[in-house]
């Protein structure tokens, strides 16, 4: 069925063209080995002062001093954690709510309302947007890169809708990749283990001309089905193959070219209870969803002085999601503009402006779901003007700032912030934020019908209203950050958040069916509940020695809703703990422990409590010489079997098992 | 766990095994026949900054004063949380400069630092450079930092980033003073800059 027959094929002339590729710039490639540390120690001063170094320090004091609830993952958090999907690594995130529903769905959040679908979050991979419109969530499973590319993610909780518009209400995940000329030469990366089998990435990055970079990659997955709790396997295996490229050009000191593109094709299991007009109502089926996807995007970077930036940022992005039983056919085309300069000597400004057109089509309708109209599409509209204001150098930030929004469903929209950074010592910071976000409606909210069974013979018909208004979120924040002692450092963000006009299905009147047909449940989506959420995260680093580092964070949430229908998916309390050892002959010692406090989302008919549940991974690491590291990894390994999350999507409740896999990372 | 039945059969690929042999082979493949020219990943800001410290042992002349005899080692001293992992260490090892091997010593702030030639005054230590550098100030020591300031609090050699590179400056005032002589090459690579006068 499917792709099957076809994949190593597809997997073998993918690898032959990269191969062909490399052979044929193999020329091209053997002049920058500069940066080689057996060159580089022959360096003379002349040549030292010009090598091109990575470094993330100024990051570093730019987030101590951040008036917003910033936290970033590293690529050492990446490679340490043995983890080998994007949402697995969010985990590591102090406030995040990840949860996953089965092998290949989960739930991520920030701040609340998570689910398969949580439509309060925007994802950025590389300044492109991954957020479905469809659903207003992301399909997490389609998102990918490889995780040795990854240079670091960057985690915004709260709104960030200032800058990046609509859909940035509870929290902004940018995944940044590396610069082409920071993964010259090859790399293959083999995981296998109880889940995969395998994982495998070969990559290989060189140069064409002088500045010019590039680096282009193959990855294969095959990783196996879940169980339930009766040991019964979940028909939720899934395996992806992707490649993609990037290349990065600096012709001049002033100028900087990106262009990169992936392409993917993907099987991933799912078993949904579609609804039938006759009885039983329901028919259990396994579905095994296709996926395809691609993108590219360029980015156009320029710098008229150390103080002014001009970037031009253009995507396309085309996907066929399947979505059991529909599939969603989705095209986005997107155009920005930012430029940074400063003003005077005490402010900074960033303005920018946007425009995106999306199509979507749904196919595969049927009773059980289906859209009208079957094809929608947006354009959007949009602006923004941002001023970093010195009130006191070194010591009082002020930011004040507003997107301005056009699209074709709900009009303008307008989503100011003002945040102020006061920072008495070097070590301390203290930061205030009130911003208002909004959320457009989903197509599903507008154009969806859904047939569901519900206790059959009840039928629950869900219906879309196209006269939507959007979601709205007055923001306040709170935060602290503080280095009491050197190897010490302390990060406390508090949150209080009002939501107005959130989208729910509000009841109508049931019809029965005589004599033996269901009962029909009208439901259609308003903008008729309002809710209260507040919270905080406590995160904290000791470096206790330089060769054992320890990361902790507490987060706690709490959702009011009014009126209380709805469900609260929150875990109220979540915590873990994070060492790192380095131990002498290159080898790493590592652990995590994750516990996550129970929730009660609903599964299917009824409300299931998920029982909270504590997660421990350990990994250990050898670099036996500078180019090979073998890896060891066994996560979730005091519990074989227990739940995370249902989705009201959800058929069966689905255990996340322990594994355990070995990694080999070859760099040549 | 692994209990597929006859529906996910097709799912459940039915030769992941040797698809990872054919990807390994390849690789192999791709291994032989590239060796020849493949590079490394670019030097990361500490290995740069690393081979600067080593580099100035070159481009520095102390005062006989400075050691305590012909042959005795270059010693640089780390004051803070040392940032450069293995890169100092692979940067010095088996090196000697003028007959003299090198010594790397991590040192608390408050340390005796008479016995060190070179002094990195970590980018942890911010809080505590002036005390450092009154120190320092009067030894025979080359001071070298990494704060946007720390040139102008009267250290010697400031590194700093600037467009990805490390760039040097340099505070001639205060190298005189410690009784330093720095070659011409090593001041045409660095931007002078002027001490604060308290």
């Amino acid at each position: 069925m499917f792709k099957q027959l076809s994949l190593p094929k597809l997997i073998l002339s993918g690898a032959a063209l990269a191969y062909l590729l490399m052979v044929i710039l193999a020329d091209a490639a053997d002049t920058n080995q500069a940066a080689a540390s057996g060159d580089l120690e022959n360096f003379s001063l002349e040549q030292l002062v010009n090598v091109q170094v990575t470094s993330v320090s100024k990051e570093k004091s730019d987030l101590f001093t951040a008036p917003a609830a910033i936290y970033v993952i590293t690529q050492e958090d990446i490679r340490r954690s043995g983890m080998t999907s994007i949402p697995e690594l969010l985990r590591m995130v102090p406030g995040l709510d990840v949860a996953q529903i089965d092998a290949n769905h989960w739930a991520v959040s920030s701040r609340g309302y998570n689910d398969q679908y949580a439509n309060k979050l925007l994802v950025l991979i590389d300044g492109r947007s991954v957020y479905t419109p469809v659903s207003a969530g992301v399909f997490w499973n389609v998102q990918d890169v490889p995780l040795d590319d990854i240079d670091r993610i960057e985690v915004i909780r709260g709104p960030g809708a200032t800058l990046w518009g609509a859909n940035a209400v509870n929290g902004v995940i940018n995944i940044i990749t590396k610069s082409a000329q920071d993964t010259q030469g090859g790399l293959v990366t083999v995981v296998y283990g109880t889940e995969n089998q395998p994982y495998t990435t070969v990559q290989y990055g060189g140069q064409l001309a002088t500045n010019l970079f590039y680096r282009a990659y193959v990855t294969y997955f095959n990783r196996d089905n879940f169980v339930d709790a009766t040991g019964q396997n979940t028909a939720d295996a899934w395996n992806a193959i992707r490649g993609g490229f990037r290349m990065d050009w600096e012709p001049t000191a002033e100028n900087n070219f990106t262009l990169q593109g992936d392409y993917y094709s993907l099987n991933a299991g799912e078993t949904i209870d579609e609804t039938t007009l006759t009885p039983p109502f329901v028919n259990r089926v396994n579905f095994v969803d296709d996926d395809t996807g691609g993108n590219v995007l360029g980015r156009w970077t320029h710098n008229y002085s150390d103080t002014s930036q001009l970037s031009l940022q253009m995507f396309y992005d085309r996907s066929e999601q399947g979505d059991a039983p529909i599939v969603i056919k989705n095209n986005t085309y997107d155009f920005d503009l930012q430029h940074r300069f400063a003003l005077g000597s005490r402010q900074e400004i960033v303005w920018g402006a946007g425009y995106r057109y999306l199509t979507e089509d749904i196919a595969n309708s049927d009773f059980f779901v289906s859209f009208s109209p079957t094809s929608d599409h947006d354009q959007i509209f949009s602006a923004f003007l941002q001023d970093d204001i010195t009130v006191i150098e070194n010591r009082l930030h002020l930011t004040i700032g507003s997107k301005l929004e056009h699209d074709n469903i709900t009009g303008f929209e307008v989503e100011p912030s003002v945040r102020l950074a006061w920072t008495p010592t070097k070590k301390q910071t203290v930061w205030a934020a009130v911003s208002r976000a909004v959320r457009t409606p989903s197509y599903s909210e507008l154009d969806i019908l859904e047939n569901r069974s519900f206790n059959p013979p009840v039928l629950a018909t869900v219906s879309g209203n196209p006269s939507l208004n959007s979601e709205e979120l007055t923001a306040y924040e709170l935060g602290y950050r503080i280095k009491p002692i050197e190897p010490v450092s302390f990060d406390v963000a508090t949150y209080y958040n009002v939501y107005d006009q959130l989208i729910a299905p509000v009841q109508g009147a049931p019809v029965f069916v005589p004599p033996a047909g269901p009962v029909i449940v009208p439901l259609t989506f308003e903008n008729v509940q309002h809710a209260d959420t507040y919270g905080a995260e406590v995160s904290g680093e000791w470096r206790v020695t330089d060769n054992w580092k320890l990361v902790a964070s507490y987060t706690f949430s709490e959702t009011h809703l009014s009126p209380t229908q709805g469900y609260d998916n929150n875990p109220q309390n979540q915590f873990q703990i994070r060492s790192y050892v380095n131990l002498p002959h290159h080898v790493e010692l590592d652990g995590a422990v994750y516990y996550v406090d129970q929730i009660s989302p609903p599964l299917g008919n009824a409300s299931t409590t998920i029982p909270a549940y504590a997660r421990v991974d350990l990994g250990v690491t050898w670099r036996p010489v500078k180019t090979l590291e073998l890896g060891i990894f066994g996560q979730n390994l005091l519990d074989g079997n227990h739940p995370e999350f249902t989705s009201y999507k959800t058929t069966v409740l689905t255990e996340i098992p322990r594994s355990i896999m070995g990694r080999i990372t070859w760099r040549f | 766990m692994n209990k597929p039945d006859s529906k996910q059969q097709n799912l459940r690929t039915a030769k992941p095994f040797a698809r990872a042999m054919a990807l390994l082979g390849l690789t192999v493949c791709l291994l032989v026949t590239d060796s020849g020219f493949a590079g490394e990943s670019p030097a990361t800001e500490y290995q740069v900054k690393a081979l600067f410290l080593f580099n100035f042992a070159k481009y520095v002349d102390w005062p006989a004063a400075a050691f305590t005899n012909a042959a005795a080692p270059i010693t640089i001293g780390v004051i803070g949380t040392d940032p450069f992992g293995d890169y100092l260490q692979n940067a010095v090892v088996g090196k000697t400069i003028n007959g003299r091997p090198f010594i790397i010593q991590h040192l608390a702030a408050d340390a005796d630092l008479s016995g060190c030639q070179i002094l990195f005054v970590s980018d942890s230590e911010v809080s505590r450079i002036g005390g450092i550098l009154d120190k320092a100030g009067a030894l025979p020591i080359l001071t070298v930092g990494e704060d946007e300031e720390f040139a102008q609090k009267n250290g010697i050699i400031n590194f700093v980033l600037k467009d990805g590179k490390v760039r040097l400056e340099i505070n001639l005032a205060a190298a005189r003073k410690a009784g330093l002589t720095m070659s011409s090459k090593l001041l045409a690579v660095a931007d002078l800059v002027k001490g604060k006068t308290n």
